[in-house]
């Protein structure tokens, strides 16, 4: 008795909740836990919070070029098939081939993730997520130097003093700085007053516009990161003087204010991007600057130096986590029977060296992405795509099969940016028979056995 | 600024001022009356700036200026970095103190809000340039932290 | 003129954003731009109404351009897409999407498609 009267009182709570609920965007890698959306009835009314990035994610729901039927290539035209046919048709294609390459799966929840696994392990295939161009670079550097990260708690508590060093947050994660610049934190109670920025990049990008007058902003020369954190990592080391003319073109009142900064403040986010993952010269800015954080937090006492990569896919951190957990490897990993095997490749390898004869893609646009020398490789192949929208890869595509939204029509766990998982939330249905990312990736690997 | 170029500038101190720059700003809050500037009155070769100045004073005194904040919604991306800098905003949201969304609905002492991707001004009413007295009511941070320069604060 | 290339993110010429709102045949008309400095424009003896030719060894495009004054010298910056991605390459297993040495021309003609792209790349 006791127990229904409670069942009845929930559920009658959750009848008002349901107005207005508190949802994760899965609109980039930032995962705002705390956007709010009012609902009418099945439909959402307004959304509370978001940035445009953000938005743009709510507005692919009735978009005009999201995929709603499973659509295969037929004489270079797409013709609209049904769910049956369609998984028949995948699973004919991949038992057809004998090197299967995954790739994408940094735009789907852990729980897909996890399926495309089991799918490449049981195809024999080679899987591979987009963070080989991207941050999952710096995890390779790091797994022989070490790494110092902070989560982003840490960086709106602690953080004294935040560089960005190659990236422009203001137009790839609009709301990280008003996230970890401008809130303040527990010991830091003041926020922007006590915390300063310094934005090393080549011109005056818009994230210049956030600085004030404690801040320091440094226009490098194209190509001279490497300059600079060896010049850093020397006068860390010894008695070293700063040359009169700067260095790689910053002059010495700037780095004499930059190197004050970095040894005399407590807690140091450093924040990089695609910028610093390019090979400059014969050595790698990357390594370079993980062994500048190394020596850097050898000398402090207090507070610590650390580093955070910025992606722009929600779950490009997730890949990393859940292969190491399945395959002890984080990225471009080979299954032969059933194992994974130790292999120098990687996605961009196999592509140039036409080492492959089907390609999977999940939930992103190579097409777009790579070179055009490697998309024509790609293209030359037959091609499964499992996507929710129209890209450029979908142009070419000859198996298409849409999913559903994740973060918005379907649940799932996904990864921040500082390696932290974060549920995300259901909210309306997906439209007509399409399911999600986790739940067709399990379909077609029930096939498959 | 304006003022200061149709004085002497000759700091003469006749006014009780350090210098005409400090006049001009005393001036401008109203604190004191041009006529104290002795040498704008009795020189003839300063009987232009004289003319000027005080149609230039008129015009503020003729009509009460409204403060006004200008959002530009074409260029905002809905960062909520107004959001989270605004003091006001931040003294009556707890959320917004560690940088997150602000409860709905607002509340009545709330200045922005972000919707639907875009920024929104709810009142203006408690906006620390209307509100509070001294140093604070010179607050300008909405308008100088906007990364895409899409705020501006004037008097209308 | 030989000037260098860089991608970058800009959220008014986002890919992703592109491909939500508009049609495939009028996809040029956002993501095809460059960035340049009003001096090498004055350099290259430009006007508005005309367009550029960026080329290397890898690739061709036809884009249109804006002008910004922060931009420094002797450098073009383009929102990451395709048509950027006709310019970039492959060192070392690793992609080149920054510093690109590239050629710049005015040219008369259009803009780009996206569908002469695809087509570029569908070619065997």
């Amino acid at each position: 008795m006791i127990n229904k009267k409670f069942l009845i009182k929930k559920n009658t709570e959750f009848k008002k909740m349901s107005d207005q609920i508190k949802i994760t965007c899965s609109g980039c890698s930032l995962l705002c836990d705390d956007i709010i959306i009012i609902k009418h009835e099945k439909d959402i009314e307004k959304i509370l919070g978001t940035c445009l990035k953000g938005k743009e994610k709510f507005n692919q729901i009735i978009s005009k070029n999201r995929i709603l039927n499973p659509l295969i290539r037929k004489n270079n035209s797409l013709e609209k098939i049904n769910w049956d046919i369609a998984l028949d048709k995948a699973v004919q294609m991949i038992n057809n081939s004998i090197k299967p390459v995954l790739y994408g799966l940094s735009n789907i929840s852990c729980e897909a993730q996890l399926n495309a696994i089991k799918i490449a392990r049981k195809i024999n295939g080679f899987i591979d997520s987009n963070s080989t161009i991207c941050q999952g670079q710096v995890l390779n550097f790091a797994s022989k130097i070490g790494i110092t990260t902070m989560t982003l708690t840490d960086i709106i508590n602690k953080s004294d003093v935040i560089i960005l060093w190659g990236v422009n947050v203001v137009e790839s994660i609009p709301r990280l700085l008003s996230k970890i610049l401008f809130s303040r934190g527990k010991f830091r109670i003041t926020g922007r007053e006590i915390k300063s920025l310094i934005i090393v990049d080549i011109y005056k990008t818009a994230s210049f516009n956030v600085l004030g007058t404690r801040d320091l902003a440094l226009i490098i020369k194209p190509d001279n990161d490497i300059e600079l954190i060896r010049f850093l990592k020397k006068y860390c080391r010894e008695e070293y003087k700063i040359p009169a003319g700067g260095n790689s073109g910053i002059d010495k009142q700037d780095l004499e204010r930059l190197i004050s900064i970095l040894l005399n403040s407590e807690h140091i986010s450093i924040l990089t991007g695609q910028a610093l993952i390019k090979p400059q010269g014969e050595g790698h800015p990357m390594k370079e600057l993980l062994e500048l954080i190394k020596i850097l937090n050898k000398y402090k006492k207090i507070g610590r130096v650390s580093l955070m990569m910025v992606g722009g896919h929600y779950n490009m951190v997730g890949f990393e986590h859940i292969a190491l957990a399945e395959t002890g490897k984080n990225q471009s990993i080979q299954f032969r029977n059933g194992k994974s095997v130790q292999t120098e490749e990687t996605i961009i390898s196999k592509l140039q060296n036409q080492d492959f004869d089907l390609s999977i893609i999940v939930g992103t646009d190579p097409i777009s992405h790579f070179p055009a020398a490697i998309s024509k490789n790609l293209s030359s192949k037959p091609m499964i795509l499992i996507d929710n929208k129209k890209s450029g890869t979908y142009l070419i595509a000859d198996l298409i099969l849409p999913t559903a939204i994740t973060g918005i029509e379907c649940e799932g766990l996904a990864f921040r940016l500082d390696h932290v998982p974060i549920k995300l939330k259901k909210i309306i249905d997906p439209p007509n028979n399409i399911l999600s990312d986790a739940k067709l990736l399990e379909n077609i690997l029930m096939k498959l056995e | 600024m304006e003022l200061f170029q149709y004085l002497p500038q000759t700091n003469c101190k006749k006014c009780g001022k350090l210098t005409c720059m400090a006049f001009s700003l005393e001036l401008l809050k109203g604190n004191v009356n041009i006529e104290e500037c002795t040498p704008l009155l009795d020189e003839s070769k300063y009987q232009n700036k004289y003319s000027k100045l005080k149609e230039l004073l008129k015009g503020e005194e003729g009509q009460k200026r409204e403060l006004k904040i200008g959002i530009d919604i074409v260029k905002c991306d809905g960062c909520g970095i107004c959001v989270t800098i605004c003091p006001v905003n931040a003294r009556y949201c707890y959320s917004i103190l560690s940088g997150k969304v602000a409860d709905y609905p607002p509340d009545k002492h709330q200045l922005f809000m972000v919707k639907e991707g875009k920024c929104e001004l709810l009142s203006i009413e408690n906006c620390r340039r209307l509100v509070t007295e001294g140093k604070e009511r010179e607050c300008r941070v909405c308008e100088t932290y906007c990364p895409r320069v899409a705020i501006k604060i004037e008097y209308i | 003129m030989e000037m260098i290339l860089n991608t970058i993110r800009l959220i008014d010429y986002d890919q992703n954003k592109e491909w939500i709102h508009n049609d495939i045949e009028s996809m040029e008309d956002n993501l095809a731009i460059g960035f340049i400095n009003p001096m090498d424009f004055k350099e290259m003896y430009l006007v508005p109404s005309l367009k550029l030719r960026i080329s290397n060894k890898y690739g061709d495009i036809i884009i249109k351009f804006k002008q910004g004054k922060d931009i420094p010298r002797g450098i073009i910056l383009m929102p990451i897409s395709m048509w950027s991605n006709q310019l970039s390459y492959v060192e070392n297993k690793n992609i080149i999407y920054k510093n690109i040495k590239v050629q710049v021309e005015g040219t008369r003609d259009s803009p780009t498609k996206l569908i002469e792209l695809i087509n570029r790349i569908k070619k065997k």
